[in-house]
């Protein structure tokens, strides 16, 4: 075969490309992967932003990665190791704490010293979630029938998904319905009474969305985060050893191992479409690339508006591509420390530090977070999901000191009058000052700090909007009809070209999934 | 032997319009009615000399079908009034019915949008029909134990869905969990235009425009209220509960007011009657209430006779009243247009006064909407949420009166200088007077998880309850909220197939 001339070429080396060209690779194909940067990983990597100091830049944890990727790429093999995250912590204003453990009777117990009521709850609550989780699973490893086409693939899929869904039990249609619908405020109403409880669980609701917990839809996201697992256990969260560039090196070096070509400072100009099908793609260096099969697997947006002139693609699609929600909620601060920050809830070193620890002390809290970011000012007393990976895995960060990541919800995309260095500065300066009061020594602990807004995930990691999840989990934007209606099943209106990534079913998270289903779409496409 | 075949619980339009439909196939029927008035949110009632108002609704039509069905002689409803949007620079929006009239004044905002307009109206108005006939298809429990019989309907709804064409098919159903902010974003570039419609998103629920599942809420308040602006309802609304009670009359039923029912007697899971306030018990076989369904379950039932799962489930039955009247009686020199004025001056504007209902307050600077006939001004103010932080509805009588004056004075100069009297409704008003749980109209919040086959409970959607005999007819069921009747036609015919 020529040079430059391939079976398929993969543009983005996020996880979700890294995964798609090693599952086409594995298949016998001859792949090469495209990528704008000099490293590859896309929001899923590690780097070393102060000497001596790592930090997983964007995407902190790892939970949702499909088991089945893990296996057949061999991850474990090429340096995949997660490590487990065993609590979560949320200091309240009243000097006390709330923990959740990986143990559920230690949990249980820690409740009941809030609220004998919500302790009781806590039980069946679990029980109904990880069941709900369970039962809708299957539907995320689905390729979404396109419901108003008359096509064999279509019906058939429809009818699998209604076969499935009369295997359900009626309960647990009836579960999945209302998570689907509800506002996550409602969903913990039902069940809890205890602030800082439903605060806490609200939280999952609102990350990479811009909502709130009152709003209806976010149980889903709050379903949506439920559904990690490591090792087939469900709702764990992990830390990949080395960060979540950890995992996209893993990856990478299956990828490699597999026979996949990875060209990084590769940015593409346009894909090349000869005779209404793709064939190709030219990169902004001149370079051009000859593949029957190009797979992007970056944001809808620039998938489809950036990487293909409007004119190869039906007007529709175009409208539904450009109305297609990805404004970027949430913020990460990345700071390096020479000590431990000392919780005033729970003094010294302790089990806090190595697990997460959540500034969400009620549901109004985070709503009120959300209301200030409606009009386009990020939140004051802000939403913070922080943790310590040098913690929990000590190569982080030089002996003794440490490395912490803090996700920050709300901080808008189109804030007012747009982002500049003050207003950066001034975020970070908030988030801090969040943290100090439960932390009062953090402002001496620390020797250097990235502040990352919505609009420096989109000019660093590539993704329009700075959506986390390449575009809003919101029920009109899943399934059927993610990134568009009618095109779910990671093809696309312009032949030869299909679209897997975290626009794409079943939306983002370090999952792998839209990769592995796009690669499963060509493999069927083409042999 | 029982001397009715049906006891109905609450003369509301839906119990009404119950009673005649069973009335009509020969059953015999008793409505009991708490209030001394028959109509329930649909009255017309008189606050002193010379003031009266449609007290809830400024304009109310039942569904054609029902209409045609029972025969009803309902007066014409007059002519659309423009819609007429008060904006923050004293500007205003006027949208006409007439779509030429309206491009025209949505041109002076946006070219672009009144270029759209019509194909925005013809789309509400499949929207709305597609609404209306999902609201005709009683609702199946889910696949796993459905028959085919029951399945059948929905199958031809989807059929329909279907028919529209892949591109009307996935707008209706996005738009259903859309907010109101999203939904107009597609359509249009004006905020005032795209406020205008989000009003009519958020009336009579407690969401913003912001809110997930507007786009939904939107097209159920098109299609009762038929568009943007009322149609008032000639004499008014009061005259179609009147025509209601006629037609029952005529056909055998009786409708006793002042009455109030206190419980509902249930022998080993059946329900065989009811018990008055005064202590009398009435016998019959059907027993069919269209109070909301929190206050039949757990109040007029009892848990202790309900499945503790169910009273669970009931228990989480969300009602979240946030409307309040203000009734103004004027010296006639009100100065305001002819029309339904909306003050919703941008989307912003209404989330703001949503978020005040999310902490329990009333909103600063609330959305209303305004009325007028003759001297009455009568203004629907949102949001006082019924849930107040602070619960001392004396002051907040008087806040919401206050806000209501200024607010609309604001915009219109001189309408505070000709007011002569008020009367106010709250929420609080709205439970008490009016018996609607947690002053909540719709009897049951209209969001994504309270519709279709989850209202008013996932399972329950068919208008039965654990206890045999008794059923729900009124807006807390598949076809509610709003004025239309549906609920009530619904459950009378999923009874009258038993």
């Amino acid at each position: 075969m020529a040079a430059n001339q391939y079976d398929a070429i993969v543009i983005g080396a996020g996880h979700n490309g890294l995964v798609a060209a090693s599952y086409l690779a594995r298949a016998g194909k001859k792949v090469v992967i495209l990528e704008r940067r000099e490293v590859v990983g896309g929001a899923a990597m590690t780097e070393e932003i102060f000497p001596g100091y790592r930090f997983t830049e964007f995407s902190y944890v790892v939970s949702l990665l499909r088991p089945e990727i893990i296996r057949d790429l061999e991850l474990p093999k090429h340096g995949l190791k997660i490590l487990p995250l065993p609590s979560t912590v949320t200091p309240l204003d009243n000097g006390d704490y709330l923990g959740s453990w990986d143990d559920h009777d230690l949990t249980r117990q820690e409740v009941y010293r809030h609220s004998p009521k919500d302790a009781e709850a806590y039980d069946e609550y679990s029980r109904v979630m990880a069941r709900a989780a369970k039962a809708i699973k299957p539907i995320i490893g689905m390729v979404p029938p396109d419901p108003s086409s008359l096509s064999p693939r279509d019906l058939l899929g429809l009818l699998k998904l209604g076969q499935y869904a009369r295997s359900l039990s009626e309960k647990e249609l009836y579960r999945i319905a209302k998570l689907v619908t509800q506002s996550s405020a409602d969903l913990l109403d039902e069940w809890f009474e205890f602030d800082a409880l439903k605060g806490t669980k609200s939280a999952s609701g609102i990350i990479g969305t811009f909502l709130g917990p009152r709003s209806p839809g976010t149980a889903y996201v709050l379903l949506h985060h439920y559904m990690g697992e490591i090792d087939g256990a469900f709702r764990a969260w992990g830390f990949a050893k080395n960060g979540t560039g950890g995992v996209s090196a893993a990856i990478a070096n299956s990828a490699r191992a597999l026979g996949v070509e990875i060209r990084t400072n590769a940015p593409v100009d346009k894909v090349i479409v000869k005779g209404g099908v793709a064939a190709g793609v030219a990169l902004q260096n001149g370079d051009e690339l000859r593949a029957k099969v190009v797979l992007s697997a970056a944001d809808p947006k620039r998938t489809f508006l950036q990487f293909v002139d409007s004119k190869h693609l039906p007007d529709d699609f175009v409208q539904s591509i450009k109305s297609f929600r990805v404004r970027g909620s949430s913020g990460k601060l990345n700071i390096a420390l020479n000590a431990l920050p000392d919780f005033t809830c729970l003094p010294g070193e302790g089990p806090l530090h190595r697990g997460a620890i959540s500034i969400s002390p009620s549901v109004d809290y985070i709503e009120r977070a959300y209301d200030e970011a409606k009009y386009g000012q990020f939140s004051k007393n802000p939403y913070i999901d922080m943790i310590i990976p040098s913690m929990i895995d000590r190569d982080m960060a030089p002996p003794g000191h440490h490395v912490m990541s803090c996700f920050v919800q709300y901080a808008p995309y189109d804030i007012e009058g747009g982002w500049d260095d003050a207003k950066r500065d001034a975020f970070g300066e908030t988030v801090i000052s969040t943290i100090e009061k439960y932390a009062p020594n953090i402002r001496q602990c620390i020797v250097g700090k990235q502040v990352i807004t919505p609009k420096d995930i989109e000019r660093i990691a590539g993704i329009t909007g700075g959506n986390i999840f390449h575009g809003e989990l919101l029920l009109h934007q899943l399934f059927f009809f993610r990134p568009a209606p009618q095109w779910a099943d990671f093809r696309t209106p312009l032949p030869g070209y299909y679209f897997g990534a975290a626009g794409a079913h079943p939306g983002g998270g370090v999952m792998g999934a839209p990769g592995k289903l796009a690669a499963d779409a060509i493999l069927k496409d083409v042999d | 032997m029982a001397a009715y075949d049906a006891i109905i619980i609450g003369a509301g339009h839906n119990g009404l319009v119950a009673a005649n439909y069973l009335a009509k196939a020969g059953r015999k029927v008793l409505v009991f009615e708490r209030r001394g008035i028959a109509g329930g949110q649909l009255v017309t009632e008189s606050f002193g000399d010379g003031f009266s108002a449609d007290s809830l609704h400024a304009s109310a039509h039942l569904r054609p079908d029902i209409v045609r069905d029972l025969g009803l002689n309902l007066p014409a409803a007059s002519a659309r009034s423009p819609y007429v949007c008060l904006l923050s620079d004293g500007k205003r929006l006027t949208i006409d019915a007439d779509l030429a009239r309206a491009r025209a004044t949505i041109r002076e905002f946006s070219a672009h949008d009144a270029e759209r307009w019509p194909e925005f109206v013809a789309f509400m108005e499949r929207a709305a029909a597609f609404l209306d006939a999902a609201y005709r298809t009683p609702m199946p429990r889910l696949p796993h134990f459905a028959p085919v019989r029951e399945g059948l309907p929905l199958a031809g709804l989807l059929w329909k869905l279907r028919r529209l064409g892949g591109r009307d098919m996935f707008r209706i159903v996005r738009a259903m969990s859309m907010s109101a902010e999203e939904f107009t974003d597609n359509w249009f570039e004006s905020d005032a235009l795209r406020a205008a419609i989000s009003a009519l998103a958020i009336h009579g629920v407690t969401l913003g425009p912001m809110s997930a599942g507007t786009g939904f809420t939107l097209m159920h308040n098109w299609l009762n209220r038929g568009g943007l602006a009322h149609r008032p309802v000639a004499n008014g609304v009061g005259t179609i509960a009147v025509a209601l009670v006629d037609a029952l009359k005529a056909r055998g039923g009786d409708v006793r007011t002042s009455v109030e029912v206190q419980s509902i007697i249930v022998d080993r899971e059946r329900a065989t009657g009811v018990r008055l306030a005064s202590g009398e018990e009435i016998p019959a076989p059907l027993i069919l209430s269209a109070a909301d369904p929190r206050h039949t379950l757990l109040k007029l039932v009892g848990a202790a006779e309900l499945p503790p799962e169910f009273v669970w489930q009931a228990q989480s039955i969300k009602l979240r009243g946030c409307v309040a009247k203000v009734h103004v009686q004027t010296n006639g020199q009100h100065g305001l247009p002819e029309g339904t004025l909306a003050v919703a001056p941008s989307i912003r504007y209404l989330e703001r006064a949503y978020d005040a209902a999310k902490y329990g307050e009333i909103s600063k600077e609330p959305y209303l909407e305004v009325t007028t006939n003759g001297n009455v001004v009568s203004i629907h103010f949102q949001f006082a949420p019924h849930a107040l932080r602070n619960p001392d509805w004396n002051a907040a009588n008087g806040i919401v009166e206050q806000r209501a004056v200024d607010t609309l004075d604001a915009h219109c100069p001189g309408f505070k200088a000709s007011v002569k009297r008020m009367q106010v409704i709250t929420p609080r008003d709205l439970e008490s007077t009016y018996g609607l749980s947690e002053g909540d109209l719709n009897h049951g919040q209209l969001i994504l998880d309270q519709i279709f086959f989850m209202r008013p409970l996932p399972g329950w959607s068919k208008h039965a309850t654990p206890v045999d005999g008794l059923f729900l007819c009124g807006s807390g069921v598949h076809g509610g909220g709003g004025i239309s009747g549906a609920s009530g036609r619904n459950a009378a015919k999923a009874v009258l197939k038993l």
